[in-house]
């Protein structure tokens, strides 16, 4: 798979490649081109020194190469007269070393006054005599570097805004793709009002944000039409439903009404089962539309374990369980104290609902570094692997008789509450029994709220 | 008591008018808020029970109104909706109390004389409640009855507490689970006839009278 980040280097090493092959062209193409002018320039100095002269006539020639030398546009030739042997004759250069024959390059290495770079030429005139002829490449001194210099600077410089605008253009592009995913993190959360930042000048990124937002819009408003139908149902339910429980209450009371008492009485829970199914609907709905983060506070869960068990204890008594937790020390998290203290009283109402008597109801909260958890476990009969996914799902009963109580809604409700947290409920084997688990992010270091002080007092 | 009902549903306003009537009480309706105000203008309640959403003026503004005209009367707000910010935002207008329809009218009936009776503390030492031979400290944390202390739990405290503010009505289940517990659920176990239980049983140790009634359907109540 080829990523974004490798095909940027791909491209800006050949980039790289390509400037500095440019460059150095640039460079050798000028250089050869200097080579060639100086050349022809020697060559023809040369021809005119040795013009009309007699072979072997070495003072005519040297007269020449002093008048040459002192002449305006010759002066700075220089010129080695010199026998077959390559004994100096005269001239107004001394060479250190032989020059051979044709053009060759010469350096400021050669030992030759004012030269730092130039070209010789070599030729014979007849008569046993060769001419040198040697002329400077360079108008300045350190010319060749001061040129390798200047294309260093400039292809450096476009190398340089090259690199600058790629990296800021992948700075941007980063950012913008950032902020799309810190959003759907957000929408996975829990935050459905999360929107993408939409850029103020327009353009691509501004009209994708814009397409992203009016999706999450779109599907916000699906979800509040489906809410509010499932609210407005429950709703609308219950009040009949609280009249006929109120009826029957009435009916229960009439002195007249002693013999069908225990009917009326199951009449009155049956009644009592469904609304306490429609007010977890409600709540459910509530807790998903996200409007109680508003509330959300410093909550120490050790305190809140604590005050539940003391709730619980003597009702679990009654049933033949006995409800255990230690707290230790205090678990700091931001959330809303109601709905976590239902969450953990769902719990541990369904622990002691789906064991017998005789078992043992074991709450425990913990922390780990970023991690909180809240963990009850029983020793009944557990749920099979398999059937976890069921139990989380609303009215995912797993009695396939339906005869237990409950109304299949409570784990959805506290996996909704742990949702609003940002954090998950697990199932899992207690070993034996069910361990229900809910995971949570710790409150942020030197979050110490009204709750925990509460409790010290 | 006399009552002030805002409700633009008539035959709700009818039903519960006249159930309220059962218990004792006058009721006016108002069928908006500015109705209300009128009929305050006229006449002095000692209540109002007010629906959240009417026509023209919500619930919340009317409140609003109320207490801007300096009035200070008790305000029980009725809402269909079941939401908890709802609630919030009734309270921050300046409602007292908030419950959700569907309520029944014994629990609307023991709001009502819980939020008058609070009215009547205000400047009253309230450092300690006293209900018959019952006494609470709740800044001191500690209780007695008769020449007897108590040693009750926290939760046991509160319950008490509760009961001695209202010494003389009955307090619902919904309102002990609120003002005890701190829950806008229902548990589906019977947490306040366990605590209520275990109460009584420190209470009557000694061999004393129970003083709780339990009232079935409505709640209980500690004898004045």
């Amino acid at each position: 798979m080829t990523s974004l980040r490798s095909l940027l280097f791909a491209f800006l090493a050949l980039f790289a490649a390509a400037t500095a092959l440019t460059g150095y062209a640039t460079y050798s193409a000028s250089h050869a081109a200097i080579t060639g002018l100086v050349d022809a320039r020697i060559d023809l100095v040369a021809d005119a020194i040795t013009d009309g002269v007699r072979p072997g006539d070495a003072a005519a020639i040297l007269a020449r190469i002093d008048r040459f030398a002192h002449r305006r546009d010759t002066g700075d030739i220089g010129f080695e007269l010199e026998d077959v042997r390559g004994r100096r004759l005269g001239g107004n250069v001394a060479l250190a070393r032989a020059i051979a024959p044709g053009y060759s390059s010469v350096s400021g290495s050669d030992g030759i006054a004012g030269l730092t770079a130039g070209r010789a030429e070599r030729r014979d005139v007849g008569g046993g005599l060769r001419l040198i002829t040697i002329a400077e490449t360079e108008p300045v001194d350190g010319y060749a570097f001061i040129r390798a210099r200047n294309y260093m600077i400039g292809f450096g410089a476009i190398m340089l805004i090259v690199l600058t605008g790629t990296a800021t253009f992948a700075l941007i592009v980063r950012r913008r793709i950032g902020e799309v995913r810190a959003t759907a993190a957000a929408i996975v959360n829990g935050d459905l009002q999360h929107r993408v930042p939409v850029p103020a000048r327009g353009g691509a990124f501004a009209a994708q944000a814009e397409a992203f937002n009016h999706m999450l819009d779109r599907v916000a408003a699906l979800m509040d039409g489906l809410r509010q139908v499932s609210s407005e149902v429950a709703h609308d339910l219950r009040t009949p439903l609280a009249r006929l429980r109120g009826r029957l209450a009435l009916a229960a009371d009439a002195p007249t009404a002693a013999a069908m008492r225990h009917e009326i009485e199951q009449a009155t829970e049956q009644c009592d089962m469904l609304l306490a199914t429609f007010s977890a609907i409600l709540r459910i709905a509530e807790v998903e539309g996200g409007d109680r983060r508003a509330r959300f506070a410093p909550v120490d869960l050790a305190s809140l374990m604590g005050e539940v068990i003391e709730t619980l204890r003597d009702a679990a008594a009654e049933t033949g369980h006995r409800l255990t937790g230690a707290a230790t020390h205090p678990v700091q998290i931001i959330g809303d104290r109601g709905l976590l203290a239902q969450a953990l009283v769902n719990l541990v109402e369904n622990a002691l609902t789906h064991t017998p008597a005789g078992s043992v109801v074991t709450v425990a909260v913990a922390q780990d570094r970023g991690r909180a958890s809240v963990c009850v476990a029983d020793n009944g009969l557990g749920i099979a692997p398999a059937d976890h996914a069921r139990a989380l799902r609303r009215f995912g009963r797993l009695d396939p008789s339906r005869h237990r109580p409950g109304h299949g809604l409570g784990l959805p409700l506290v996996q909704a509450i742990a949702h609003l947290h940002g954090g998950a409920l697990t199932l899992g084997d207690a070993g034996p029994g069910l361990a229900a688990t809910i995971s949570l992010t710790v409150a942020p270091r030197g979050v110490e709220g009204p709750a925990t002080a509460d409790l010290r007092s | 008591m006399k009552l002030l009902l805002v409700e633009d549903d008539a035959e709700f306003a009818t039903t519960l008018s006249q159930s309220l009537e059962a218990l004792d009480h006058q009721v006016t309706v108002a069928a908006d808020g500015l109705a209300a105000i009128d009929a305050n203008d006229r006449e002095r309640f000692d209540a109002v029970i007010l629906d959240r959403m009417l026509p023209h003026m919500e619930g919340t503004t009317l409140v609003e109104r109320l207490r801007e005209r300096g009035q200070t009367l008790p305000v029980l707000m009725l809402s269909a909706l079941g939401h908890s910010i709802d609630k919030v935002d009734g309270l921050k207008a300046g409602a007292d109390d908030y419950i959700v329809k569907p309520t029944p009218v014994g629990e609307i009936d023991a709001r009502l004389t819980a939020l008058v009776r609070a009215r009547g503390w205000k400047g009253e030492g309230a450092n300690t409640l006293r209900a018959g031979r019952i006494l609470v400290n709740p800044g001191k944390h500690r209780a007695w009855y008769g020449d007897d202390a108590l040693d009750l739990s926290n939760l046991e405290f509160k319950l008490l507490s509760e009961l001695a503010r209202n010494a003389g009505s009955f307090v619902t289940r919904t309102m002990l689970l609120e003002r005890v517990w701190g829950y806008d659920f229902e548990p589906a176990t019977n947490i306040i006839e366990v605590q209520v239980r275990s109460l009584r049983r420190k209470l009557t140790a000694n061999g004393a009278p129970d003083p709780i009634v339990t009232k079935r359907g409505v709640g209980y109540m500690l004898e004045q």
